[in-house]
């Protein structure tokens, strides 16, 4: 992009390519090479001699030596000779002499040497007839200033007429001269990131605009993989999350800001745990036991799962792109099939200098009141109905039991003579967990270099009392254009956080029971109680800390014009490393081993290693031509270590001395993995007239977890686009700002296994034999627990050589509409993705010694649509008003699960339907697992029994089929779905379905004048959850049946009931939650000259929600269960954010 | 850094790493013996050995598909946890061994290393599929070791006969290959004898009692009860490592699992870290009494301290407490009801039912405990002899022996064989009781619904009390298992 003397009749098509300049500035790329022409050297002194030498030649020598590009007002002037002997002159004293006597102005405007002809007002005596024929006798000057919505100065708005076409932009204070010959004439303001405006000259002189940001901008740069794409250019299926809208809302990472954000992207919280990460899926899974979660890619750097990218400070980061269409995301193999959530953060923006603080406080509430018992006596009562029906002695008589501690009678506790009523969840929870986080950061960029320092401090409350988390960040982003070919660019981050964890306290213990004895000591409820609260809080140890680094370089090289080489090398490392200590008493590991201490280390490191060769070229006008050619390599080591050290002679030191424990009891674990990624890929953009647009993308992926015959797996992707509003037919309509079809089909896939998998692997144990340890090796190793408490072992270790890249082929139709100028904006995707060779465990006999193995059988499909409405309602000087709606829906169906019989799959007999278990036991169900994977119904769908209300007759229940305790009155009434008179396994079937139907969320933004005000409602509609604490909660087990209140709802109390998994348990967990209110007011600074902006916020986070559930919260796992837990929280944040 | 795709596997080990040397091969052999220390096996010994019969019941709490063992629930066996965990460790231990028996077999150590190193391997395979089939009857027969998916789905074996000559013929390579050697926690040439006897014993009475599957074996009942008595004999008169302890309470002492009677005694220790490598035997006998710990009085007027923190899982039955004859010292000496809470004997009080002082262990750290399953002693070989032979002089004898170290009198001394074996049955349940061989011993009789009252009140026939169904997921997954 060459500046040149443009003189030609028109001066539009010089206009046309500022513009094009301006727009384009904001991608990186062409931003550097103007750069680099622009303030190549400003200061740099001029040295001109001329004898009536054309002004345009005088320009171009000025051009070259000064860096800055001109362009000149009409064609006479180009020929305008002028005289001029500049020595070793400033640009501006070299241009005052050039232009000494001459009927012409100018001015550096936007990096611009703008010469135009001086007003006639001046009455300079013409010396070249040919110009004075051009300059209309009516000619005037427009004065004026352009301004944002806050009345703050907008510097480089090009302000151009539109019937005679002079162009000009505005200064530093935002204002702006241009001349104009018709008071019929109109001024377009045009700027990238606002709304162009078009206002009619009149018979003013001054005009002062107001240009409002726009909401969606086409013209707008988005980060794709390996490279960037213009929103209008889009081929595939991608939405950008706009940071503004988030920036307020507390967060420990970007992930759980996303929530709602964009169609076709679930984000599930199920943890409230500071630190804790969420669960991300994009367009549903895809993967049975390979990871589900989209790659995050931050700056060009693939960093791994999406779930807590807790390194990237939230503040840093400026826009997120979520690639959801194979079209978009198998640039990235076999990482996209999850899709991809491209992260940019934040740069400096050239000629400025910003110092922001932001701070924000969240103090935290929960959202209901515990579902505990408030009666003690009825708690006791009923727990004494539960023993007698279950032929136990009831243990609230006023008699000490077997374990030595009294407990009172009913009547005692009723009569107030038990003096104990212990609120659990008081001494358990925080009142108001405060969470604190300050960012302080540096930006600032001149011709050659920018920077930006980041700083974020951030400290959180768990709700659990002395639970903790605090983390600190340190980023910088430097950038230097080298010359004017090179550019590079560095970009590291540290960062270290630290947990104290004391999550898991007993609020559910017996209300009953005091905190401390009267001595001050805790009561224990015998020697082996190993939950008390308090003895946990103040004797274990369980702290972590870890230490992040992400360091990524990136070499720019302009080889040629239109090619440039892009080389990236990124490296992160982690480190971690835990400590845990169970003293001697108060917890059962350390009273089993007279203290027990834990020493874990963790160490993982990524490098990749990219380069790129990306081409760009117009060929005659129409073909506009974008080829991108690539190779990558990741290499990925993890280490660990973990000591274990017991029976202490004094636990004063806790873990500190690993060697004081028995030194026979010392263990020591370690182990590492390593992974390698080999990858080319290749992307070809192609354009013709800007109408018809395709984008091919290639990649092929070699992986050293799979064996010999099934390293290398290849995905290939492509899509079409038709922008119909550039066609005549659609213009003609005048109804389409923005019409445009979009098809993509594309192969990606998923590795997401361990490594290791397609080798044997033998088992290391210790065995005692001849009075002595021996070391026992053999085929077999644990992988897993299963059963209450994961007592049991599950053993894998067969190999399979023939382990393959899980394949996801994902088709995907689109359209975008843009109405009424660009303020009704509408995006439509339907996407249909087949998984196949799913990587999955399946089930071996039992006979075999091994529980499972890793196989690629079965297919999975997603499909669905997406829509995204965007409206600017209400658009004006003091009020607006917007607003996204999006709408999602998925449909998930298992298509296959391979062979029946190898696949070890059970088959439901009432349907003939195949099925297996998915996901591990649920307290208190003896179903291995309550979801399954069934062919032909979706994901997790729930498989249990039916229940027909309450047996109210011994009579009912045996004509049933139930047998024994199952038949008394007060007991389920399963249902024979079987029709065979027992009640059995047969009479199982499918009882519900946690995936909703649908997800839907709605942003509504406000502004008047420096206040802003965003409301973000967010749904999901039509999802089943399966309560299991539902038959001991004390919400429901005072209802219970009794022969006085045969209750149809609610069986009896009886300790002992064997529970199966029943529709009994599920219920709807639909939810629309406002989650989100957020209030901002700018301070107007018009007299301030050093703080450039000031805002604060008040934010509250998850403030209402409606539902019909009722529990806590039906926001739960994907797989739909709700074990209880405890309320959900409610945020209320303050946040201050200024820039100096 | 390099840039090859090859994965090299890291820290553990594979075939391709392995039974490259003696000690290789040896703790392959571990590996194997190991299985039995796993809580999902034993446990499960007395889980479904002991709930199932008349001696024991189960505490009220206790889950994990105890109480539908207890109480006989038939219909739910398919899915109970013990009877699916025990067999998928039985079989755990078998591709262990097979392992073993696949590698040592074909590998370059030394012959007679490999000889009692692979006589080990086979008796552990014996020893499983003799347990398996006791306990459920025709199961799936793994000839080698599983390396591939293909290899999972076993045939099962034609009928009782192919699987009892491949328990047979694993016996006899074992007895054939290792030789008369004592070590805590594994076997030797003596094991392997004892357990053929056993093999014989059970075939033996099992079709003399028309026991379903073994009423249709191809074998003589009078040349199988030869047999055992053959080879016990041999146990018994050939060699002189192992015999009759001249007391009952060593027997059970913690300290001296190297004691005379242990031919094959299961090893755990109180030193090992995860359970499985310390035993918590004891807790399950024991009761919990205000968390203190309990001492036993011993016949020489010393006291011996138990854990203080027991579960009481198991509980013995009246019915079985008052089959002792009152002078019987296994119940004087090996019972208890009354316990002491000092060291001195000083205070006592008295627990609900005679508990078992077999699994106590005065050196236990917390939970842990040294507490072994005993699972082949001499006293069982002796009477597996007696009841093979019949009334002879030299059966009397043994009986008569292990009688008098009771405190008893001898047995009348005209019985008629059939008398004479009743009178040696009964015998075993008082002599081992508590060890895991009741639950057989009334199958093989066909006497589980007579003698426990609660497999009577399930309604359950002699037939179905016979064995326990195939577990439902061997089923789900094996075509090869009839479908019933």
């Amino acid at each position: 992009m060459i500046f040149y003397e443009y003189v030609k009749d028109r001066v539009w098509p010089l206009a046309f390519r500022c513009i094009l300049v301006m727009k384009l500035a904001v991608c990186i790329t062409f931003l550097t090479i103007f750069q680099v022409l622009a303030h190549h050297s400003s200061a740099q002194k001029i040295n001109i001699s001329a004898h009536n030498q054309p002004l345009a030649k005088v320009m171009k020598s000025v051009q070259d030596q000064s860096g800055y590009p001109f362009f000149l007002y009409g064609k006479e002037l180009a020929k305008l000779s002028v005289n001029a002997n500049v020595q070793n002159m400033e640009l501006q004293r070299a241009m005052e002499e050039i232009l000494r006597d001459q009927p012409v102005g100018w001015v550096l405007s936007a990096g611009t040497i703008i010469l135009k002809p001086l007003p006639i007002e001046k009455k300079v005596a013409s010396t070249t007839p040919s110009l004075t024929t051009t300059m209309q006798k009516q000619e005037r000057i427009i004065n004026g200033k352009v301004t944002d919505a806050y009345g703050q100065p907008i510097r480089g708005v090009t302000v151009s007429t539109v019937q005679v076409s002079k162009v000009t932009s505005t200064d530093e204070g935002g204002n702006y001269s241009i001349p104009v010959s018709f008071e019929s004439e109109m001024l377009l303001f045009s700027m990238v990131g606002f709304d162009k405006q078009e206002v009619p000259v009149g018979n003013s002189d001054i005009i002062d605009v107001v240009l409002k940001e726009s909401m969606d901008n086409l013209d707008e740069v988005l980060v794709v993989g390996y490279g960037t794409i213009k929103k209008k250019d889009l081929t595939g299926s991608m939405t950008n999350v706009k940071t503004e809208d988030i920036q307020d809302i507390p967060a420990n990472s970007i992930e759980s800001l996303l929530q709602g954000r964009a169609a076709g992207l679930q984000i599930v919280k199920t943890s409230q745990d500071p630190g804790a990460g969420t669960t991300v899926r994009i367009r549903g899974g895809s993967s049975l036991r390979g990871s589900n979660s989209p790659l995050i890619v931050v700056d060009g750097f693939p960093i791994g799962d999406a779930g807590n990218l807790k390194q990237i400070n939230p503040a840093d980061i400026v826009s997120i792109e979520v690639l959801k269409d194979a079209s978009a995301s198998s640039i990235y193999g076999s990482r996209g099939a999850n899709g991809v959530i491209m992260v940019t953060t934040k740069k400096a923006k050239n000629g400025q200098t910003d110092i922001s603080i932001k701070h924000q406080t969240t103090l935290s509430q929960f959202t209901s009141e515990f579902i505990q018992w408030t009666d003690p006596a009825l708690m006791a009562q009923l727990d004494n109905e539960a023993k007698i029906n279950g032929n136990m002695p009831p243990l609230y008589v006023g008699a000490v039991n077997s374990t030595g501690i009294y407990f009172p009678a009913v009547d005692e506790i009723q009569s107030g003579a038990w003096p104990h009523f212990t609120d659990w969840s008081k001494v358990v929870f925080r009142d108001n967990p405060v969470n604190n986080t300050s960012t302080i950061s540096l930006a600032t960029a001149n011709d050659k270099t920018s920077f930006n320092l980041s700083a974020n401090n951030l400290l959180q409350q768990g709700s659990y009392i002395r639970d903790n988390y605090g983390k600190q960040i340190v980023s910088s982003n430097i950038r230097h254009q080298f010359n004017k070919y090179l550019n590079i660019s560095a970009f590291n981050n540290l960062s270290k956080d630290n947990r104290r964890t004391n999550t898991g306290l007993a609020y559910w213990r017996n209300p009953l029971w005091p905190v401390y004895n009267e001595d001050g000591s805790y009561f224990l409820e015998g020697n082996a109680d190993y939950s008390h609260p308090m003895a946990w809080t103040d004797n274990r140890k369980n702290t972590a800390k870890g230490t992040d680094i992400i360091s990524s370089w990136l070499l720019d090289l302009q080889l040629i014009s239109g090619l440039s080489l892009k080389s990236q090398l990124n490296y992160k490392y982690g480190a971690s490393i835990q400590d845990r200590f169970e003293p001697d008493r108060y917890t059962e590991t350390g009273t089993n081993n007279k203290g027990a201490a834990y020493l874990d280390n963790w160490m993982g490191q990524v490098y990749t290693a990219d380069t790129y060769l990306t081409y760009q070229k117009l060929f005659k006008q129409n073909h506009d031509l974008t080829a991108m050619l690539g190779h990558s390599y990741e290499y990925s080591l993890a280490r660990s270590s973990a000591m274990e050290s017991y029976n202490f002679k004094n636990g004063a030191l806790n873990n500190e001395n690993m060697a004081s424990g028995s030194p026979e009891l010392n263990r020591h674990r370690n182990g590492q993995t390593e992974t390698k990624l080999l990858s080319y890929f290749g992307r070809l953009n192609y354009a013709f007239k800007d109408k018809y647009l395709l984008t091919l993308t290639m990649r092929s992926d070699g992986s050293s977890k799979f064996s010999t015959n099934h390293k290398w797996a290849y995905f290939p992707s492509g899509a079409v686009s038709w922008k119909l509003h550039q066609e005549q037919f659609i213009k003609d309509l005048n109804l389409f700002d923005e019409f445009k079809l979009r098809a993509s089909y594309g192969i990606s896939g998923n590795q997401g296994i361990s490594p290791y998998q397609t080798l044997s692997r033998y088992g290391i144990e210790t065995f005692y034999t001849d009075g002595g340890w021996s070391t026992a090796i053999g085929p077999g190793y644990v992988i897993g627990y299963t059963g209450v408490g994961g007592r049991y072992k599950e053993w894998g270790g067969i190999p399979n050589k023939d382990l393959r890249w899980e394949t996801t082929a994902q088709y995907n139709f689109g359209a975008d509409f843009s109405f009424f100028n660009n303020r009704l904006g509408v995006t439509v995707d339907y996407y249909s993705k087949n998984t196949f060779d799913l990587l999955r465990e399946r089930y071996l006999t039992l006979s075999s010694g091994y529980d499972r193995m890793w196989v690629n059988d079965g297919e999975i499909n997603n499909k669905g649509i997406e829509l995204t409405l965007h409206g600017d309602i209400i658009r004006k000087r003091d009020w607006e008003l917007s607003g996204t709606f999006i709408f999602s829906r998925n449909v998930n169906k298992v298509v296959s699960l391979g062979n029946a019989i190898s696949s070890g799959l059970n088959r439901d007999f009432l349907s003939d339907t195949y099925y297996e278990y998915y996901g591990g036991g649920m307290d208190p169900f003896r179903e291995p697992s309550p979801n399954i994977l069934a062919v032909g119904l979706p994901v997790n769908v729930f498989y249990g029994y039916r229940v027909d209300g309450i047996v109210q007759s011994d009579r009912e229940g045996e004509a049933a089929g139930l047998v024994g305790a199952e038949a008394r009155a007060g007991e389920f009434l399963y249902t024979d779905l079987s029709q065979d008179g027992v009640f059995d396994t047969k009479d199982r079937t499918v009882i519900g379905d946690p995936n909703p139907d649908f997800m839907a969320s709605l942003n509504l933004n406000l502004r008047y004048k420096n206040l802003d005000m965003n409301v973000f409602l967010n749904g999901v509609f039509g999802n089943d959850v399966l309560w299991s604490g539902m038959y001991n909660s004390a919400l429901y087990v005072p209802l219970r049946w009794t022969p006085d209140n045969p209750s149809n709802e609610y069986p009896s109390v009886r300790q002992g009931r064997l529970h199966y998994t029943s529709d009994w348990f599920i219920k709807d967990g639909s939810f629309l939650r406002i989650q989100n209110v957020n209030v901002g007011y700018r301070i107007p600074l018009e007299n301030q000259k050093w703080v450039k902006q000031a805002r604060i916020s008040i934010n509250a986070e998850n403030p209402y929600t409606f539902t019909k559930f009722e529990g806590y919260d039906p926001e739960v796992g994907l797989n739909g269960r709700y074990g209880g837990g405890y309320p959900k929280l409610r945020m209320f944040s303050f946040g201050v954010d200024f820039t100096f | 850094m390099g840039c090859d795709l090859e994965e090299e596997p890291y820290g553990f080990y594979s075939e391709e790493n392995f039974y490259k040397t003696n000690e290789d091969a040896e703790s392959a052999l571990f590996y194997a013996y190991n299985t039995f220390s796993y809580n999902e096996y034993v446990r499960a010994i007395f889980y479904i050995n002991e709930l199932a019969t008349e001696s024991c019941d189960v505490k009220g709490e206790e889950g994990f598909g105890s109480q539908e063992i207890n109480r006989w629930d038939y219909a739910l066996f398919r899915e109970n946890e013990q009877l699916e965990l025990y067999y998928k460790y039985c079989y755990i231990a078998i591709n262990r061994a097979n392992a073993v028996i696949d590698n040592v077999l074909n590998s370059n150590l030394s012959e007679d290393f490999k000889s009692s190193i692979l006589g080990e391997a086979y008796f552990l395979r014996a020893w499983n599929y003799y347990h398996l089939i006791q306990i459920y009857g025709l199961v799936p027969l793994h000839k080698g070791s599983i390396t591939s998916a293909l290899q999972t789905i076993a045939p099962m074996p034609k009928d009782f006969d192919e699987l009892y000559d491949f328990i047979i013929n694993d016996c006899l390579e074992a007895e054939k290959r290792m030789s008369v050697r004592r070590v805590v926690g594994r076997v030797d040439k003596v094991a392997a004898q004892a357990l053929l006897a056993k093999v014989y014993l059970s075939i033996a009475s099992s079709k003399e009692n028309q026991v379903n599957g073994y009423k249709e074996m191809n074998k003589d009942i009078a040349q199988m009860y030869q047999y055992a008595a053959e080879w016990s004999r041999k146990v018994l008169y050939d060699q002189s490592t192992y015999g009759l302890s001249p007391d009952l309470i060593s027997i059970y002492d913690t300290r001296k699992p190297d004691g005379p009677e242990h031919i094959f005694i299961m090893s755990m220790d109180k030193s090992g870290v995860d359970e499985g490598n310390f035993s918590s035997i004891d807790k399950m006998f024991i009761p919990y009494k205000n968390g203190t710990s309990l001492w036993f009085a011993n016949p020489d007027g010393t006291y011996t301290k138990s854990t203080n923190m027991g579960w009481g899982v198991f509980m013995t039955t009246e019915l079985f407490a008052n089959s002792f004859d009152a002078s019987d010292k296994r119940k004087t000496e090996l019972m208890a009801k009354r316990f002491y809470t000092k060291e001195d004997g000083s205070t006592s009080g008295l627990n609900d039912y005679f508990l078992t002082r077999k699994y106590i262990d005065p050196d236990f750290v917390g939970v842990k405990s040294s507490t072994r399953p005993f699972l082949i002693r001499f006293s069982e070989v002796a009477l597996i002899y007696a009841e093979a032979v019949g009334p002879t002089q030299e059966g009397y004898h043994w009986v008569n022996a292990i009688r008098h170290r009771a405190g008893l009198d001898d047995l009348p001394s005209s019985l008629n064989l059939a008398d004479f074996r009743n009178a040696v049955f009964n015998e075993r349940s008082f002599e081992l009781a508590f060890e895991g061989k009741r639950l057989h011993d009334l199958r093989r009789k066909a006497v589980v619904v007579n003698t426990d009252p609660r497999a009577a009140a399930s309604g359950i026939s002699e037939e179905q009390a016979a064995y326990y169904p195939i577990p439902q997921k061997e089923l789900d997954l094996n075509p090869n298992i009839p479908r019933i």
